[in-house]
């Protein structure tokens, strides 16, 4: 018995053809992490760190640990 | 619980690079920089607790601690990298919230296989009509272009990753590589994907969807 062929949906098809460019790898990412972060926290609507958020945009791991970090570094402001 | 800011006495020692080397301070910095890393562990499996569905909080602390005990490890390895770009807490931060994620989504998958679909799954090689028409679409104009612009290996990390959602890092480890590697065989996917579409009038040239504004 043959398994039903699969069809993309419309939101895998969205994920498949963002535009990750300019490049940025994941260990770059990790690298400029705490300082994007912390310039985040400092100025939310900042420009700087394009490639940053161009791969956060792509890279759903790397996303959740960014969103953690700032989490947790609000919350150390909240606490002081 | 996770502990609080005030527990983990953030704000000492000043100078952790320096308070972390041999010397009369370390035993006090060692312990002060274990704190720091358990609270962000914690922090991190509490966010991700949906993923340990059926688990309590005795799996997360045991998750928490370890993931704290092995990026004190990873981070004391890279001590003389920090370049002082961002505060060292929040640098150090970033350590145990790479592990403690990268182990709940381990955990997560440990009973879970996985499996790289060949492409045959996909491509039906008679479509019906009906079939015909909806392919009309973005998504089935993907598909095709899946068929024809992607090597068998790039498609294959594309559906694992994105369309059934296994986590980057637990693919990297079921396949023998890293996570930087599948997102660069991910990112060589895309631009070929999106080359492929512009050239067939399925995505303009100037489509910069996912780019920042």
């Amino acid at each position: 018995m043959t398994r039903p062929h699969r069809r993309l949906t419309d939101e895998a098809a969205h994920l498949l053809t963002l535009s990750t460019e300019p490049w940025l790898s994941c260990e770059d990412c990790f690298r400029l992490m705490d300082a994007f972060v912390e310039a985040v926290l400092a100025d939310p609507g900042t420009a700087a760190f394009r490639e940053m958020r161009v791969h956060l945009g792509g890279c759903g791991a790397c996303a959740e640990e960014a969103a953690s970090l700032l989490d947790l570094l609000v919350d150390d402001r909240d606490a002081r | 619980m996770i502990p609080t800011s005030r527990e983990t006495d953030l704000e000492e020692p000043v100078d952790w690079p320096t308070a972390l080397l041999p010397g009369a301070r370390q035993d006090d910095a060692l312990r002060r920089l274990h704190l720091l890393m358990v609270r962000a562990a914690r922090h991190q499996v509490w966010r991700m607790r949906e993923l340990l569905e059926g688990h309590g909080p005795e799996l997360y602390d045991e998750l928490a601690n370890s993931a704290a005990d092995e990026a004190v490890t990873v981070l004391l390895a890279k001590l003389h990298t920090f370049e002082g770009r961002s505060r060292f807490t929040t640098w150090a931060y970033k350590f145990a919230i790479l592990q403690a994620a990268t182990e709940v989504r381990r955990q997560s998958w440990a009973q879970r296989e996985v499996t790289l679909e060949d492409w045959e799954t996909w491509c039906d090689p008679q479509p019906v009509p009906e079939q015909e028409a909806e392919a009309s679409d973005l998504a089935g104009a993907v598909e095709r272009a899946m068929a024809v612009a992607l090597t068998p290996y790039q498609r294959k990390i594309a559906v694992a990753l994105l369309v059934d959602q296994v986590p980057i890092d637990v693919l990297a480890e079921r396949l023998g590589t890293t996570r930087g590697a599948l997102y660069k065989a991910l990112h060589e996917a895309r631009g070929r994907l999106r080359t492929h579409l512009v050239a067939n009038g399925y995505l303009a040239a100037d489509d910069r969807r996912g780019a920042p504004r």
